[in-house]
């Protein structure tokens, strides 16, 4: 038998009743008169279920509803219609109860005391959340283990930088070893390196604790390192609700070759290749999705191509029979231009059928 | 009920670790405490002054003497004060916590939110109002050949934590308006300025205003009726019996707000 989902979601929506604000100084004093509203579906009917030690991504563009899911998800917000059960609770109802079993990070935001050593946050948050000495104590060897925080934890916050601020945060929201841990774009604005600590971190923390994670991020990077799910929102709703691997194979359009060439000598060649190259697609379509050759410098060239219409192995020979190559490299196309396209509509959703598994609708 | 009392005690508890987190913020500051009670202690006297030189003018004030009317201003000082340690938080509640959206992550521990943000901040240093009242009280009542009882001491400092409370009141239900207009400022600055009327008789004002000071807004149960009562004047006697119960109104009334403006949060997010 299965076990019950951490964390399930039905037919949950959000709407907002706003005013359309009028813009200038007159156009405030009507505001204060007369006001048009309309109702904004942040969140639109959306179904899915966690499971306890899942780690999921969750995305979508600026204003797709993210923000709204996880602040009903973390207890902030009351939903307009809906169920959600998480860890056992109804989180708006419960929340005291709720949120001493959840960890949550803003990315933006810390919840540290912003003047003083970070250790007295930690000393603070240990009481608040009834963390015994010894727990306490266990927890924070292991975080200055992996997060390397000894030597952060007497500097002011303020004083800490961005990255070593976030390894605090994590910390702080993970002191009480809740079971679930939601983590709004914490890898923003961060570089390589701080991002390599967190992620290590997350999948530490997920091994031992079995912490389930949702996050949220615009760097596609975090979703392929850390997790094997993937919930796709936009408008309100979920448009993709499965793995990454699968995500890949239902909407990978095109592949990509890059080649270099074996010396700078070769413009006219490479030129009469770029002219034959309709000859090569199908029925000699030669539109741009189709078949496509950039020229990234003088040696590198990249040839973007429909994996379905063209076949990859005819077109190396073709390549290596029309110009010295020295390096070859054949790519997916990159998951970020998945992505684009289902939000702007172009790949084809009816075609996507989720299985039962993984996102089908809670039904009682 | 049991279940009411652990989550008090927890609170109680976690009040002190507040206070000593609030404590070590001032003490990477140094200087800067002092200097502050310093500056606040200078208008709290000069404030006082004014007092004395509207006597040199008039020799009496609605029927009050010098004394006695330096008597309700000393006292006033002293809920106020006690008011102030915590009243940091409400006045900047609507431009950090909505507007910059602290108030998410109030959202987010297990405790109770209004504990929250009035306990996040303290100001010791209004603790120099309390002191520089008591002074200014016990000067005054010398002078009026006071005799000080027990009870008159008990029922002081009743009245001043009354007062403090229906301080708090006010400002607490005036920061609630925060959940449904999102502005940096708020709406108190007006009810400020309105604070210094509770510091004269409120028997000088036309009926309106001592009706306002009285129901509405009730800075007169905070300063004015327990200082009569204190200072035994016969007029507003049966006033003194309600100043408890109007301080456990006003407070019951604004923690009402408080809930309601929060359920108006948790549906909207602003």
């Amino acid at each position: 038998m299965p076990e019950a989902p951490l964390i399930s979601v039905h037919a949950l929506s959000k709407h907002y009743r706003s005013f359309k604000r009028r813009e200038g100084i007159l156009g405030g004093l009507r505001n204060l008169f007369h006001r048009e509203y309309q109702t904004v579906k942040a969140v639109e009917n959306i179904n899915f279920e966690i499971g306890r030690g899942e780690m999921v991504g969750y995305i979508g563009p600026n204003g797709a509803g993210k923000s709204t899911t996880i602040k009903m998800l973390t207890g902030i917000l009351v939903p307009t219609s809906g169920e959600m059960l998480s860890n056992g609770f109804v989180p708006w109802r419960q929340r005291t109860a709720y949120v001493k079993t959840i960890g949550v990070v803003f990315g933006q935001r810390t919840q540290l005391w912003w003047d003083i050593a970070a250790i007295e946050s930690f000393k603070l948050l240990r009481r608040i959340y009834d963390v015994s000495q010894r727990d306490y104590d266990e927890r924070m060897e292991l975080f200055n283990q992996v997060l390397g925080l000894t030597e952060l934890l007497d500097v002011p916050v303020r004083k800490l930088s961005l990255g070593q601020r976030m390894r605090c945060d994590l910390a702080a929201a993970l002191l009480h070893n809740p079971p679930i841990l939601f983590l709004d774009e914490p890898t923003i604005g961060l570089d390589v390196v701080a991002k390599d600590h967190i992620r290590q971190f997350l999948r530490a923390i997920n091994e031992r604790y079995k912490t389930t994670v949702l996050l949220t991020t615009h760097d596609l990077d975090d979703i392929e390192e850390l997790c094997r799910r993937i919930m796709i929102i936009d408008r309100g709703t979920v448009l993709y609700d499965g793995p990454l691997s699968r995500l890949k194979e239902q909407f990978l359009r095109t592949k990509q070759i890059k080649f270099i060439l074996r010396d700078g000598d070769q413009s006219a060649r490479l030129a009469a290749f770029e002219h034959n190259l309709p000859a090569l697609a199908p029925n000699g379509d030669s539109s741009a999705a189709t078949l496509r050759l950039e020229r990234l410098d003088e040696m590198t060239c990249r040839l973007r191509f429909d994996r379905a219409r063209v076949s990859s192995s005819d077109l190396i020979r073709q390549i290596l029979a029309a110009v010295d190559v020295r390096d070859f490299v054949i790519e997916d196309e990159p998951i970020e231009e998945i992505i684009k396209r289902i939000y702007s509509g172009e790949a084809e959703m009816s075609s996507y059928q989720p299985v039962e598994k993984d996102s089908s609708p809670v039904t009682r | 009920m049991k279940e009411a009392f652990i989550n008090f005690k927890r609170h109680a508890a976690l009040l002190g670790s507040y206070f000593a987190q609030y404590a070590k913020v001032r003490v990477s500051y140094r200087g800067d405490f002092f200097i502050s009670a310093a500056t606040s202690m200078t208008a709290t006297i000069f404030s006082l002054g004014f007092v004395f030189v509207l006597f040199e003018r008039v020799p009496t004030l609605a029927n009050w003497r010098m004394e006695e009317v330096v008597f309700l201003y000393g006292f006033s000082l002293i809920p106020f004060g006690l008011f102030n340690v915590f009243s940091l938080n409400l006045y900047e509640f609507g431009a950090t916590y909505i507007m910059e959206g602290k108030f998410d992550r109030v959202l987010l521990r297990p405790l109770s939110s209004l504990f929250q943000v009035v306990f996040d901040a303290f100001r010791i240093e209004a603790l120099q109002e309390v002191v520089v009242g008591g002074i200014v009280v016990v000067w005054a009542a010398r002078r009026l050949h006071y005799h000080w009882h027990l009870v008159d001491i008990v029922l002081l400092t009743l009245f001043a934590l009354c007062g403090g409370v229906i301080y708090l009141s006010v400002f607490l239900f005036l920061s609630t308006f925060s959940f449904w207009f999102e502005d940096r400022i708020g709406i108190h600055p007006p009810f400020w300025n309105l604070l210094a009327f509770g510091r004269y008789p409120l028997s000088i004002y036309s009926s309106y205003i001592q009706f306002l000071l009285s129901w509405i807004i009730p800075f007169g149960f905070a300063t004015f009726y327990p200082a009569s009562r204190l200072l035994g004047r016969p007029e507003f006697r049966v006033y003194a019996a309600l100043i408890p119960l109007v301080a456990a109104a006003a407070f019951a009334l604004a923690v009402t707000a408080w809930r309601v403006g929060l359920r108006r949060y948790s549906s909207t997010g602003s």
